[in-house]
């Protein structure tokens, strides 16, 4: 079918970039035309920017417990084709896994068909997420979270015990209560070394 | 789960806890109630269209009456106009279940506009044609199936014209060769067609349908050249009743021929045209409509496989003999015709596994009322159904499609996972009404795994741990309790350690553990539960501890490797002494000592291997001995793990330490042998080779579309061929000695522990059934690319002799993946 891939199916495709992702590229390249402006002749601005995902390999994957381990990214994302490369997403500080992670395939289109199929199941049930990302650099893997770890984890109400129990700003807060739940949640989960 | 919930049949718009949160305070609206707003006629009928016959509660004729209207009405928004044709032919091939009622819409629309259908036949013809030159199939089908369900305003003949043609293709196709697949897909695509021509125009064409199908007959009825390789059971030689699946044209020829015995009532299929005898104007309407000719579809002569390798299919129901008939009979069209439009929607909508799922569960609102017995009724609840009434379970008959997919050979359409998260979804949506009828497709499917083709009781293993694995690990074990004491090589019970292990790997022991009754404890011992192995030369009585101690404090050190060399030296020169392969029993001690070094996580280990990949590789390269030692230590030191095993292997074969020989070596030879022949019944030795197996012709089809593209790589192509070959050959030497009970390992024993025997002979015999499969396979591929490249060239040739062709061919593919 010519020209299918322009038209816009009859239903929404999984293997999308998310929304975070698009905002926050349109907002970067806003910010850098700012800066840019002025040396920049508007010839170079006419120019359609490259897609940066149009053949990524990589996806940011989301929501991990704390306690996933690589070998159980392997085990699950495997399923749509040999991994070339994980990095497991860590603690600025504790240098420990804080929930997120980069899978990188040898194709794009492994990518897309995770995108279709494991983003949004689940592992180590939880429902994970993914998103398409134009790849890994170095210092990415770690949290930009205040306290080291994500930003989501930080102001978090609800207690996740896969995620640290409650936000970190807030356990900071509650320092003293803190100490017992902590104590359970690791003979739950009975990992920790 | 919940959140994801929310954009179930969306997914385009991420869902964010945060903004819904602010949202959720100010959402006391500021603006007042909402301004109604009429949405332009396009948009609405864009929109109606979309969801046409979602909707259970709403009259299928009123639907489709208000949406032509609709259109009708608006004639002259130039937009409208514009995108109805372009939606309707594309709804047709995205969402193949809503095609009858697309083309009630049409109908009524030709009453108010005729032209509208001179547009659309005009559209769908010059696409007919393309993607017949094209070998898209599929579309063809789908189109196809359009036209038939508008045969009452076509003139003359209406589609037989294209399906006769059809079928000559056909004819020539299948005298010139019995393997040949495409007449066969030809033969299938008239036969699925025929029966909405006949719901389309009653009464009319039972001569024509008579007259063609006499002539399929002979195609379909001939078993095809190909059935056995694609046939799912595996009987074992001897069995009382080994069930042939039946051939999808074989069984859709004797159907239709019940049809047309019984005047073709077709009583599944939807009417939506048709509409109730109060209806007189609308019905009157609809009998006196302009009548339209078919532009005229020409088949180019040769006609192509198409993108996809195209194999006979057989019929595969996990429902069959149930005593209550929960999905159609094999001997009603019903069975064939659903079954067509859930399969094409499944494959279609890969890109959106929650409307695929969503159509499944919704599958009664597109087939014709009381096709199906109320969804969600539970199954003991079907025998109460008084007769005339249906049985089928709307949910029975969905699964069953889905599971047609995961066990169709040689493969299906999209990766495995799809399928699976197909079935993980429409159990999300519709818990209740679903998991019982997993429940039943898993009991038979455990029952019947040891008749399975190995390749297929592997991927149920597959599937079914995936799938506990989104559902909190819970499944009643307790029913197959007595298999945990059948001996470990018997099928059952190798099933139950295999989907264990899976169950582990995507979870942990501990866990798993803890969704199991008491007598499969036993199978996760303690080693299970520990993250890091042990160190075996922490032991001052395993041999070379001291030695295995040094080197894995000058791996940590990461010191120069002339310390290591010494360290080597002297384990060799000790083991020359003791009498030992000097050069196996430093490969074990070094390759133990990276993998301990590397022992907290696989990214430890990778980077450990990627430090002394050297001197591992000159391990590897001393003799085969020390190579097939590298996979021996790893095995062993990962034994509590067997998938962190798989993995390092693999990567060991990226990185050409190990080769694919070593790997069939060490399973099929060195570890079968050694455990005289039950490692066969073990999962992960089966993944190893099988997942090696695969790597290696995947490589070969790389090389091989490279090569046809650019000449200068088909020596390295034709290197991998030669290589691949080889492998399979090897598969099959090691095999054939265990599958007929020649191997010196058993006959040896004679300890007359015959019914290991017996299992070891059988799983010899299943083996050997995938591996030459997968080299048949992979030698049909070579055999249509060499087609596919002595094609192309002719059509270049002859470009450049028109003088038309843009010249040289530039490929620029994107690189190559190592």
């Amino acid at each position: 079918m010519r020209g299918s891939e322009q038209r816009r199916a009859t239903v929404d495709r999984l293997d999308q970039p998310s929304a975070y992702f698009n905002s926050r590229h349109k907002r970067r390249r806003f910010e850098k035309e700012q800066r840019d402006g002025d040396e920049d002749t508007n010839m170079q601005n006419d120019q359609p920017e490259e897609d940066p995902l149009k053949n990524a390999t990589t996806l940011y994957v989301g929501n991990l417990s704390f306690y996933t381990t690589e070998e159980q990214v392997y085990e699950l994302f495997s399923k749509c084709g040999e991994i070339k490369r994980l990095v497991m997403g860590l603690d600025r500080f504790t240098k420990t896994p804080c929930g997120f992670c980069f899978v990188e395939y040898y194709t794009h289109q492994d990518a897309l068909d995770c995108m279709k199929y494991i983003g949004g199941t689940k592992l180590d049930e939880r429902i994970i997420r993914t998103d398409l990302d134009p790849g890994f650099t170095e210092g990415r893997q770690y949290g930009r979270g205040k306290s080291g770890g994500q930003v989501r984890d930080e102001y978090r109400e609800d207690y996740d015990e896969g995620r640290g129990g409650l936000g970190r700003a807030i356990q900071a807060a509650r320092m003293r209560e803190r100490e017992g739940r902590d104590y359970d949640d690791d003979m739950q989960y009975g990992r920790l070394k | 789960m919940a959140d994801y919930d929310r954009r179930s049949g969306g997914g385009g718009s991420s869902y964010n806890p945060k903004k819904r949160r602010y949202r959720d305070d100010d959402d006391y609206d500021r603006r007042g109630p909402r301004r109604r707003f009429d949405a332009p006629p396009h948009v609405r009928v864009r929109k109606q269209l979309i969801a046409i016959a979602e909707n259970p509660m709403r009259p299928w004729h009123e639907e489709v009456q208000a949406i032509a209207n609709l259109f009708t009405d608006n004639w002259d928004d130039e937009l409208l106009r514009s995108n109805f044709v372009d939606l309707v032919l594309q709804l047709t091939v995205e969402q193949p279940l809503k095609t009858p009622f697309l083309a009630a819409v049409v109908l009524v629309a030709n009453g108010n506009k005729p032209e509208v259908v001179d547009m659309l036949l005009a559209k769908v013809a010059g696409l007919v044609e393309e993607n017949i030159k094209a070998g898209e199939w599929r579309d063809v089908k789908l189109h196809l199936k359009l036209l038939a369900c508008l045969q009452g305003c076509l003139e003359g003949e209406g589609v037989f014209p294209v399906l006769e043609g059809l079928f000559e293709r056909a004819v020539d196709l299948q005298t010139a060769s019995s393997e040949d697949t495409i007449g066969t897909e030809i033969v299938k695509i008239i036969l699925l067609t025929l029966p909405y021509v006949m719901v389309a125009a009653p009464g009319q064409w039972a001569q024509k349908a008579a007259d063609l199908m006499e002539k399929t007959e002979i195609i379909a009825s001939e078993p095809h050249a190909l059935q056995t390789l694609i046939e799912p059971y595996h009987p074992e030689t001897g069995d009382e009743n080994p069930t042939q699946s039946q051939s999808l044209i074989g069984l859709l020829q004797t159907q239709l021929q019940n049809e047309a015995n019984n005047g073709w009532t077709l009583a599944c299929l939807p009417r939506p045209w048709e509409f109730p005898l109060n209806e007189v104007e609308q019905r009157s309407k609809l009998d006196d409509a302009v009548k339209h000719a078919l532009p005229t579809i020409t088949i180019p002569p040769t006609v192509i496989a198409g993108p996809r390798p195209l194999f006979p299919e057989v019929y595969f129901s996990v429902y069959a003999n149930q005593g209550v008939e929960s999905v159609p009979p094999l001997t009603n069209a019903a069975a064939s015709l659903i079954r067509d439009a859930l399969l094409d929607t499944i494959n279609v909508l890969h890109f959106n596994r929650n409307v695929t799922a969503r159509s499944l569960i919704d599958i009664d609102c597109y087939f014709a009322p009381r096709t199906f017995a109320a969804r969600a009724t539970p199954f003991d609840k079907l025998r109460d159904i008084e007769p005339p009434k249906s049985t089928w379970k709307p949910e029975d008959v969905a699964v069953d499609a889905v599971f047609s997919q995961i066990f169709q050979l040689p493969s299906p359409e999209h990766k495995l996972v799809y399928y699976h998260s197909v079935l993980t979804e429409a159990c999300k949506l519709a818990p209740a009404a679903i998991a019982p009828s997993l429940g039943r497709a898993i009991r038979y499917l455990y029952r019947n795994s040891p008749r399975l083709d190995l390749e297929l009781a592997y991927r149920f293993m597959d599937w079914f741990s995936h799938h506990l694995s989104n559902f909190g690990f819970t499944w009643k074990w307790t029913e197959w309790v007595d298999d945990v004491y059948l001996p470990d090589v018997h099928p059952r019970k190798a099933f139950i350690a295999g989907a264990l292990d899976r169950e582990i790997r995507l979870s942990f022991a501990q866990r798993i553990k803890g969704t199991l009754p008491d007598p499969y404890k036993e199978m996760i011992g303690p080693e299970k539960e520990q993250d890091v192995p042990d160190f075996k030369f922490a032991n001052d009585d395993t041999p070379f501890a001291a030695e295995g101690r040094e080197i894995a404090a000058l791996l940590k050190r990461k010191a120069p490797d002339e310390e290591i060399e010494a360290v080597i030296q002297r384990i060799q020169s000790v083991a020359i002494d003791r009498d030992l392969d000097a050069l196996v029993a430093s490969t074990d001690v070094f390759v133990t000592c990276v993998l301990h070094v590397g022992s907290k996580s696989l990214s430890h280990v990778l980077a450990a291997i990627e430090r002394t990949k050297d001197r591992l590789t000159s391990l590897g390269a001393a003799s085969d001995a020390a190579r097939t030692q590298i996979i021996a230590a790893t095995m062993a030191f990962w034994s509590a793990h067997p998938g962190v095993a798989l993995r390092i292997i693999e990567k060991l074969l990226n990185y050409s330490i190990l080769m694919p020989e070593t790997v069939i070596n060490w399973a099929l030879l060195a570890r079968a042998g050694s455990t005289r022949g039950e490692a066969l019944s073990v999962s992960y030795i089966y993944e190893l080779v099988f997942n090696t197996v695969v790597k290696v012709t995947n490589r070969v089809r790389q090389l091989a579309m490279k090569a046809s593209s650019a000449p200068e790589n088909a020596d390295e192509s034709a290197g991998s061929i030669k290589q691949m070959r080889a492998l399979f050959a090897a598969i099959e030497d090691a095999l054939a000695s265990w599958a007929t009970g020649s191997k010196d390992e058993m006959i040896e024993t004679g300890e007359g522990d015959s019914s290991n025997e017996k299992f070891v002979r059988r799983w010899g015999e299943r083996w050997l059934r995938v591996f030459r499969r997968r080299a048949a396979i992979e030698e049909a591929f070579l055999v249509e690319a060499e087609k596919e490249r002595a094609r192309k060239a002719e059509e270049e040739a002859q470009n450049g002799n028109d003088g038309e062709g843009p010249g040289e061919k530039m490929n620029t593919e994107g690189e190559e993946v190592a």
